[in-house]
């Protein structure tokens, strides 16, 4: 649920300062707001174009860094909508919700923190790092290969790991595996408990929560779903729990959850897959109210 | 634009008056776009308004007789020039409702109407009934807006909002125990005549119609061939589907005279305006509200004192 100390939401215009791409599927966006927006590492954003050209459903993008009215933003173009995000030049008008849902705990005691990121995952474990981190901390990043990774951001001690060992920039290092992989290896020797964070794609997630609890370390994902409204009113984005509980909904419970919170053999089907999943009705209203 | 068209019959900042209530003013939020009014409350804009300024209601979130948990995930898939929405109507029942929601939002001030949808006609008047007793004395209960789009069990699943005939016997029985609140029914565009729909309404004894809900939609992901909903087809809403739900707004103000709500794809004043052409005299924004949660107050703002935005 939402924590109190985190500020509320502000609908802002903002203007593009400037765009950049940090790797082969990165884009970097930093928006100057028209009023500060404080907000945590973990949290998100709504983004869309201003005025006419808005398009009909705002894009859920991760904070990279809020700084005063300065807000960072890293994404990777899937489709139209962030497409529509990629081609705005400098100055180019914007509205934002921000910030929106929960964050990633600040550490409350010495244990290591293991911050497992993937792809476009890591814009709030970056951030988080740059608060939070300390020398103890394990902060690990995974990408498809060494193109897809935003050298620029990780410097140590961030560690990188690849799918495929190509595209690897002269004096920088990444290990062949996926990302949990390579926290294994890392933290084979330890005998410390540590606190995982993680944030990326679903496989990721869910290997991250199994890891942690196979050790019976806690464990702090960030969820990704399609989100109609981001802040709580549409009840688009909801993630099913552990023995049919009640939903989580991703924008406002989340996306921060504890792992266990999530019931990870049901979280983030394909559509098909989660008709069946869900023993959904065979039936088919022919509408719904959007409700 | 900078003034309002001289056309207009009247004021759109103005009051509205439909049956026994008057409500402070003619841009509404729709159904399911802005939860129960009270997600969202706290936003704020940089000059520290929130998002209530100059509205006539909100529309709840529909509530049903007993909790719904709603369809699987993924629910919601943006198009080029709309939304789909597959939510299954989760809610958290009437019970609940009237116990936490209705309580919240009477400490708020909040103007709101009540959307109800039930499985038989005869649940409409229970509900309405219970709502009445619950909410008597909350002076921002405007009223119920009855949502006929549930396959109606005791039919065979036949949809409600399709057969004028249930339509009428669903707003009988809300209308018996309505009071003195309003009483719209919500109708659908699914079918070839909306006229019928509406005059059958009002023949039940509802106030207004709203007009209309969701269009039946689907899109395909291209990657893997399948529907991007679990369920296959949904509710399509948002820009795409206004010059429908003008025509039906239309037919409906030639046909029968029934006062119109009128909602579908509104995101500027501009939109607004081409609703109170035909005839509408309040209009709901829907899509656009789940967007931003600014959007109907702004659609206000733009048509108070005639700088529409």
């Amino acid at each position: 649920m939402t924590d109190p100390a985190l500020s509320a939401p502000l609908r802002l215009e903002g203007r593009v300062a400037a765009q950049a791409r940090v790797s082969a599927s990165m884009l970097r966006l930093d928006l100057h707001l028209e009023a500060p927006a404080p907000a945590s590492p973990g949290q998100f954003c709504m983004l869309n174009l201003a005025g006419e050209s808005a398009m009909t459903l705002s894009r859920p993008l991760s904070i990279l860094e809020a700084d005063g009215d300065r807000l960072s933003l890293l994404y990777k173009v899937v489709g139209r909508g962030t497409r529509l995000l990629a081609d705005l030049p400098p100055q180019a008008q914007v509205r934002v919700l921000t910030p929106l849902g929960t964050a990633f705990p600040a550490p409350q005691d010495d244990r290591p923190r293991l911050l497992l990121a993937g792809g476009v995952g890591l814009p709030p474990l970056h951030w988080w790092h740059r608060v939070h981190g300390r020398a103890q901390d394990v902060p690990c990043f995974g990408a498809r290969d060494g193109a897809d990774a935003p050298w620029p951001l990780l410097p140590s001690p961030w560690r990188v790991s690849v799918d495929a060992l190509r595209d690897v920039p002269a004096g920088r290092t990444a290990v062949q595996g996926n990302v949990v992989e390579l926290a294994r290896g890392l933290t084979a020797q330890s005998g410390a408990d540590h606190v995982v964070l993680a944030c990326g794609p679903v496989p990721l997630l869910a290997a991250a929560a199994r890891f942690a609890a196979e050790r019976g370390w806690p464990c702090h994902v960030s969820l990704e779903e399609r989100m109609g409204c981001g802040y709580g009113v549409c009840r688009g984005c909801v993630a099913p729990t552990p023995h049919d509980g009640p939903w989580r909904l991703v924008c406002k419970d989340g996306p921060v959850l504890p792992a266990d919170a999530v019931d990870w053999d049901r979280f983030g089907l394909a559509p098909a897959a989660a008709a069946q999943a869900y023993d959904a009705p065979t039936r088919l209203l022919p509408e719904e109210d959007p409700a | 634009m900078t003034a309002l068209p001289a056309w207009l019959p009247f004021d759109p900042a103005s009051p509205v008056t439909l049956g026994p209530r008057t409500l402070p003013g003619r841009i509404w939020t729709a159904s399911g776009c802005f939860g129960y009014g009270l997600d969202g409350a706290d936003i704020r804009d940089a000059r520290g308004a929130g998002p209530f300024a100059g509205l006539g209601a909100v529309v709840t979130k529909t509530v049903t007789p007993a909790p719904r948990r709603g369809n699987p995930p993924p629910r919601v898939w943006g198009t080029v020039h709309g939304a789909l929405n597959s939510i299954g109507l989760e809610n958290v029942g009437l019970d609940r409702f009237l116990d936490d929601v209705v309580p919240r939002l009477a400490g708020a001030g909040t103007p709101f109407v009540v959307s109800l949808a039930g499985t038989r006609p005869d649940e409409f008047g229970v509900m309405t009934r219970r709502l009445r007793a619950a909410a008597l004395d909350v002076p921002g209960w405007h009223g119920v807006e009855l949502n006929l789009s549930c396959p109606n069990v005791a039919k065979g699943g036949v949809d409600f909002g399709r057969d004028p005939d249930t339509v009428r016997a669903c707003t009988e029985a809300a209308a018996a125990e309505i009071g003195e609140r309003l009483l719209t029914a919500k109708l659908t565009p699914n079918s070839a005549r909306i006229a019928p729909l509406a005059a059958a309404a009002a023949a039940g004894g509802a106030h207004a119609v709203t007009a209309v809900n969701t269009l039946v939609g689907m899109d395909v992901d291209l990657r893997t061939g399948k529907p991007v909903l679990p369920r296959r087809r949904g509710g399509y809403s948002g820009p795409g589907i206004l010059p429908v739900a003008l025509a039906k707004v239309d037919e409906i103000v030639l046909e029968t005279g029934v006062p119109v709500i009128g909602v579908g794809g509104i995101r500027t004043a501009e939109d607004a305006l081409r609703f109170f052409a035909v005839g509408a005299v309040a209009v709901q924004v829907g899509t656009a509200q789940m967007d931003d949660p600014f959007a109907a107050a702004a659609v206000a703002a733009g048509l108070n004192g005639g700088g529409a935005a």
